[in-house]
């Protein structure tokens, strides 16, 4: 069995999955919307990385990035699409169903 | 980067984030401050210029100072929700004072029940049980616990004051006031050093 076919057993959403972008997408899911500075503060990543992660999300349809001008001034909020919303649950699913079967720690 | 990945605590921490500042403890203790004056001076009206100045000083300083800080979010419904509650146990409050405003004017009359006197002549520890109820319902109302404690001051204070203590109530709240708007200059302060200003927000809204 080549590694493409392993990968391909485990269903495991790629895109949620990377560390970062986990952290991200779990706090828009506990929250409506929040902009950039929020997710800064509550996730520890710089703006650079933020904004790239942001925006693989983005493509891949999971996120929506609302931008409006407050004062003539642009201002970005984040909020998790519906479809963001049910890759996390699927997300969430699988992972429970990974660890479940795991015997309990030290193997026994 | 270090995290818990629970969904509860993420929601919940980024929800005390939004008290952290301590701009709600600086605004209950001027009031209950205000409260002490307004009885020290007699000059009753006091309190009830606060409110009007106070709520749109608070949304502008929190426009300042708190979210460049920790940016803008809007919570779910749960949060909206509970919000909402502590809107309503507040006016219930307002309401409350007019009651026994009214109350104490209705117990003067000849023919009041005993229970309205007794009220009357008891008048601190109900108005402190009220207020001290208020603020603890407030609190748990929207998870926000330090409230309890200002709750049991502001009734420990009245009933104290009730049941005889040698202290003026009018002292006795603005010691009350002046510690929680105290509590609430040092938490902002730690607000401020623990979070700069974030350099590459682009505009800030409440």
């Amino acid at each position: 069995m080549s590694s493409s076919e392993d990968a391909d057993r485990v269903e495991i959403d790629r895109i949620i999955h990377e560390p970062a972008r986990l952290l991200v997408t779990a706090h828009l899911y506990v929250v409506e919307s929040a902009d950039y500075v929020f997710l800064m503060q509550n996730t520890g990543l710089t703006w650079g990385n933020l904004s790239s992660h942001l925006s693989r999300l983005e493509e891949a349809g999971y996120v929506e990035i609302l931008k409006e001008f407050v004062k003539r001034k642009p201002h970005t909020m984040v909020r998790l699409t519906d479809e963001g919303r049910r890759a996390f649950d699927a997300y969430r699913r699988q992972m429970k169903a990974l660890f479940a079967d795991l015997p309990d720690e030290g193997g026994d | 980067m270090k995290a818990s990945l629970a969904l509860r605590d993420i929601e919940r921490r980024a929800w005390l984030r939004t008290f952290e500042h301590g701009l709600w403890d600086i605004a209950v203790g001027l009031l209950l401050l205000l409260f002490g004056v307004s009885i020290l001076t007699e000059l009753y009206w006091i309190p009830a210029v606060w409110v009007p100045l106070a709520v749109p000083g608070l949304r502008d300083l929190a426009t300042r100072l708190v979210v460049p800080r920790l940016g803008h979010v809007s919570f779910r419904r749960k949060r909206q929700r509970s919000t909402l509650r502590v809107r309503i146990i507040l006016t219930v409050l307002a309401a409350a004072g007019l009651g026994m405003f009214l109350l104490v004017g209705w117990s003067t009359r000849a023919e009041a029940p005993m229970v309205v006197t007794w009220v009357r002549s008891h008048m601190l520890a109900v108005i402190g049980l009220v207020w001290g109820a208020a603020l603890i319902a407030a609190g748990w109302s929207a998870d926000y616990p330090r409230l309890y404690l200002y709750g049991t001051m502001v009734f420990g204070t009245m009933l104290g004051s009730d049941l005889g203590c040698a202290y003026d109530m009018g002292e006795a709240l603005v010691g009350v006031g002046a510690l929680i708007a105290g509590i609430g200059a040092v938490l902002l302060a730690r607000f401020v050093r623990r979070y700069p200003r974030n350099p590459n927000q682009e505009v800030y809204r409440v």
